[in-house]
């Protein structure tokens, strides 16, 4: 059992930037660990990590394709990957689309958002996007009106942005019931202005006694652990009060081994995102984990999200598969979403993206959004409310030859200088082993390439022995070989895990 | 060996194209071997929940009262879902109400498939026990045919390949960003391409002369991590084995079916829609199959449309509104499909099943419909029986349920017993496909309870196609 004290190597430390940020760039690893000032430990390294002050997104762009493109660069800031990182996880658990919001400076305005909670408290941030104008527009609260509550929001609210249909034992943790009565707090809300306002108009509220037929203003009378008399959730007051009152009660939920249901399910996710996918489906050794990070962080009282991710940064679960290749059936390891592909690469070769399409220079002169569109994942525009589908189903022969696409694109970009591995590996080295070293180190993952991989890859470098050493100083061995073996990486499968 | 400055020379003007020996490749065996023989089978999904009602109407009451429950559901006028009886395109008679039913006035490419061949089967009220709400859930169970878990991994289309196909055989096609669940298995190679022209694989053209030794290297990382016991390497590495084969099989089908079937070519982009776009690739595929392309073995396939999930402004049956929009481009391009492979002379060895993870709820809202239970499912294709199978659900206020939706039963003494979508698709593998009723049920497994609430009893010999 390893704690906040236990020492990493150099190989640990790159598998949690792997983890919390866009690759282990060689550049960016010495800087995290000249930071700590002292030897790595799982626990200093979380706390400089975790240590960044929130910088806010400002909302720019005057529509998607420009808004999409600065946000892009934005998140490519190398001072803090985790940052981004975050955004983009609450970004898929708070899916919106831009082209369902409409207006999308509207759009922008969640984003900010997320930007601000990403580690801030989980209950407010779940707070702030009851009234978030683009989550009214992309699940009809604002379409949500007395005469007839639409149930969009408050079947999502349940289902994917707090407790989920099943609680960790199977069973049920809402009914319809409590759908069609969440519905009602939210009946009547609207939002104006440039920088989007919410307010209530109660003139389109569903008061109780308005409408008597639709019943007492009461839920959870089966599921969530409050008896049979359920939550009352007028009891603070009607209208604006309602949806507050509503929010308390999803987090006072209790599952049914008497567990916070939004708790456990928040920190699954977070597991999943972090580390693997037997989270999607936990067994009891996996809910005994959640419990324990639970329990280590506080999450279920305080709703501190930086506690959270502390607690699973430094506990044993995140590390288990730190190991050097080759890898087992017990090996657990993540596929790398499309965007965590795009900008690692890009910043392990040091690249920048270029106009205001964001374009690699050299290669097909794709943009960012073509590339990322077809690797399957345009930001700003997930699929459904779901986000994406993630690990093996981001991986099919389209998505997978874009990323080959990508990375041809990168080795292509030989106009106008942008991709220069002379500034990524020492050009004075002769012996192809050396070489592959390199080249893995500076792609991050010099402990995922196996030892038949290696000698593949100095077979590619000697064409398979024919020469025993490699002169850097020839372009034309550069332009084949050593930009070769930078795209054969970055297309591997063990470049697409973390 | 250094490289030489000629040998670049060389390789840039030999380009990327690799040589013959590369065509049937040791890891594609022919999928024609497997029990579908030359028949195709191609799953379209409605992502987001299809309103039936608005898909299969009552045109009148018949013996009973079904038109004037729809009409007590759905309203006129601003906001109203109604569909007008006098605009519906009649297709025949529920059996069990003596109902007219018409489908959706921008359903009308369907319907002409429908008045020229006869081939399609309407098949109503399809749902399984407990259903339900939830978009991810629902989609989850129809692609898993799994409604109480616990069905073997993958989906069922998925679990039919995998038990006929080898790992790195290429039997499907989704057309396609991600694979889809219903194709999602852990046996075989399913290539999810969005066009075949863009499949082909990206090398270094500046430097051709090193392309065969990238291949080479490629190959061999590939095969490497694709015998990984560590479940994600070994997937991504089978993927891209199958993803390079293709990648060198699939762009020339492309221009192949466009220089022998322009006017077919031409028909899609009039229609300037997605769906006509993904339908087009299919028709590529299958004339490439049909033309004996080396490596190109596809026998079933899969295309989606989203946008179905119509809480507000689903509009009636004016054509620019938002469901009328959705079923104009689906029918439209379903049309110039089945004619373009019609023409091609292999209707008659293809099967397209429509279907959605839910319907919507009966009463509507202010202006759309929230989410459902049971809706249907269409089957079309040169074999097909055409006709009305099934049930229309009960849709009086009566006979719904607390969250006002129509109950799933399987009493056989109930008029309005509805129809488990398991039996659609154990009717597709066995009588299409041609397996056994035994192997079938291993893919579909039957549900543990009373045999009036869940599908204990399968019926897989509907008459679905003809003999």
């Amino acid at each position: 059992m390893g704690d906040a004290n236990t020492p990493l190597s150099t190989n640990e430390v790159r598998h949690v930037m792997r983890r919390t940020g866009f690759g282990a760039p060689p550049k960016a690893l010495g800087k995290l660990l000249k930071k700590i000032k002292q030897a790595p430990t799982r626990g200093n390294v979380a706390d400089e990590l975790l240590g960044y002050k929130p910088k806010l997104y400002k909302p720019g762009g005057s529509d998607f394709y420009a808004g999409h493109n600065k946000w892009i660069k934005y998140l490519q800031r190398p001072k803090s990957p985790l940052q981004s990182k975050l955004v983009l996880f609450w970004h898929d658990h708070f899916a919106t689309q831009a082209s369902v919001v409409g207006e999308f400076k509207v759009m922008a305005w969640q984003i900010r958002r997320l930007h601000e909670f990403a580690k801030g408290n989980f209950k407010d941030m779940v707070k702030a996007i009851n009234t978030d104008a683009a989550m009214m527009e992309m699940l009809d609260t604002v379409r949500n009106r007395k005469w007839v509550p639409n149930e969009n929001y408050s079947r999502e609210l349940q289902e994917l942005f707090t407790l989920g249909v099943h609680d960790s034992a199977g069973n049920p943790t809402y009914e319809q019931e409590d759908v069609t009565q969440i519905a009602r707090a939210f009946t009547g809300w609207d939002y104006e202005g440039n920088k989007p306002v919410a307010f209530l108009e109660e003139h389109q509220h569903d008061y109780a006694a308005d409408w008597p037929s639709r019943g007492p203003k009461v839920i959870f009378k089966t599921y969530g652990g409050f008896g049979p008399d359920g939550v009352d959730f007028a009891s603070n007051g009607e209208g604006e009060a309602e949806i507050d009152t509503v929010t308390e009660a999803l987090f006072a939920h209790k599952d049914t081994d008497g567990q916070s249901t939004v708790a456990r399910r928040i920190t699954r996710r977070l597991l999943r995102f972090f580390c693997h996918e037997d989270y999607a489906n936990p067994g009891p050794s996996e809910v005994a984990v959640i419990d324990q990070i639970i329990a280590d962080s506080g999450f279920d009282t305080t709703w501190s999200l930086e506690a959270l991710y502390r607690a699973i940064f430094v506990h044993d679960v995140f590390f288990e598969t730190s190991g050097v290749a080759p890898y087992g059936v017990g090996t657990k390891k993540a596929i790398k979403w499309p965007i965590d592909y795009f900008l690692s690469t890009l910043a392990h070769t040091g690249m920048k993206l270029r106009t205001g399409d964001l374009r690699i220079f050299g290669g097909s002169y794709a943009s960012a959004y073509r590339h990322l569109s077809q690797m399957g994942q345009v930001l700003l525009e997930p699929p459904s409310v779901f986000g994406w589908n993630w690990d093996q189903a981001w991986i099919g022969s389209a998505t997978l030859n874009a990323r080959y696409r990508f990375a041809r694109d990168i080795i292509a970009a030989r106009d106008g200088g942008a991709f220069r591995p002379d500034k990524l590996i020492d050009f004075d080295l002769t012996d192809p082993g050396d070489i592959v070293d390199a080249v893995t180190e500076a792609l991050g993952i010099p402990d995922q390439v196996t030892t038949n991989e290696r000698a593949i890859y100095i077979d590619y470098l000697t064409d398979n022995g024919a020469t025993s050493t490699l002169d850097l100083n020839d372009e034309y061995v550069v332009n084949e070989k050593v930009h070769g073996l930078f795209g054969l990486v970055m297309q591997s499968p063990a470049y697409m895990l973390f | 060996m250094k490289v030489s400055r000629r040998r670049f020379l060389q390789g840039a003007t030999a380009g990327a194209l690799l040589g013959p020996s590369i065509f049937n490749h040791a890891l594609v065996r022919n999928s024609l071997a497997n029990s579908i023989g030359s028949k195709h089978l191609v799953v379209v999904f409605l992502d987001g929940g299809n309103d039936g009602i608005s898909t299969i109407c009552p045109v009148d009451d018949g013996g009973a009262t079904l038109r004037q429950a729809y009409e007590a559901h759905r309203d006129t006028g601003s906001g109203g879902t109604r569909l007008l009886s006098g605009n519906l395109l009649p297709i025949g008679v529920d059996a069990n109400t003596g109902a007219n039913l018409g489908l959706h006035p921008s359903l009308q490419g369907l319907h002409d498939i429908h008045t020229t061949h006869g081939s399609v089967a309407f098949i109503q009220g399809c749902g399984y026990p407990e259903y339900s709400l939830s978009h991810d859930e629902s989609r989850g169970i129809w692609e898993t045919a799994s409604p109480r878990g616990g069905s073997p991994p993958g989906g069922w289309v998925g679990r039919h390949l995998a038990a006929g196909y080898g790992p790195t055989d290429v039997p499907a096609v989704a057309v396609n960003w991600n694979l889809p669940g219903d194709f999602r298995n852990t046996g075989t190679s399913v290539l999810t391409m969005k066009r075949v022209e863009w499949a082909g694989f990206p090398y270094d053209w500046r430097y051709g002369g090193d392309t065969a030794a990238k291949r080479a290297a490629f190959e061999a990382i590939h095969a490497e991590a694709g015998a990984s016991a560590q479940k994600q390497l070994g997937y991504i590495g089978q993927s891209g084995t199958s993803t390079l084969i293709s990648s060198e099989a699939y762009p020339q089908l492309h221009d192949l079916y466009r220089n022998a079937r322009p006017s077919w070519d031409a028909q899609y982009e009039d229609l300037d829609t997605a769906m006509a776009d993904d339908f087009r690739e299919i028709a590529k595929i299958m004339y490439g199959v049909q033309q004996g392309v080396p490596n190109v073995t596809a026998r079933y396939f899969q295309c989606s449309k989203g946008g179905y999930d119509t809480h507000s402004d689903q509009g009636g049956d004016g054509p620019e509104d938002r469901l009328s929009s959705l079923h104009s481009e689906v029918a439209d391009a379903l049309k110039v499909f089945y004619e373009d492979l019609d023409d091609m002379g292999i209707i008659e060895e293809v099967a397209i099943l429509v279907w959605s993870e839910f319907s919507r709820r009966i009463q509507q809202n202010d202006s759309g419909t929230d989410h459902g239970s049971q809706g249907p499912m269409i089957l079309l294709g040169g074999k097909v029986r055409g006709g009305i199978f099934g049930n229309h659900p009960n849709i009086n206020a009566a006979a719904l349920d607390d969250s006002g939706n129509t109950p799933y039963s399987q009493d056989g003494a109930d008029p309005f017993r509805s129809l488990d979508f398991r039996d659609v698709y154990g009717g597709i593998l066995k009588q299409w496909v041609g397996m056994s009723q035994g192997d079938v049920l291993s893919l579909l497994p039957l549900d543990v309870g009373p045999a009036s609430e869940y599908w204990t009893v399968e019926n897989f010999d509907m008459d679905l196609f003809l003999p």
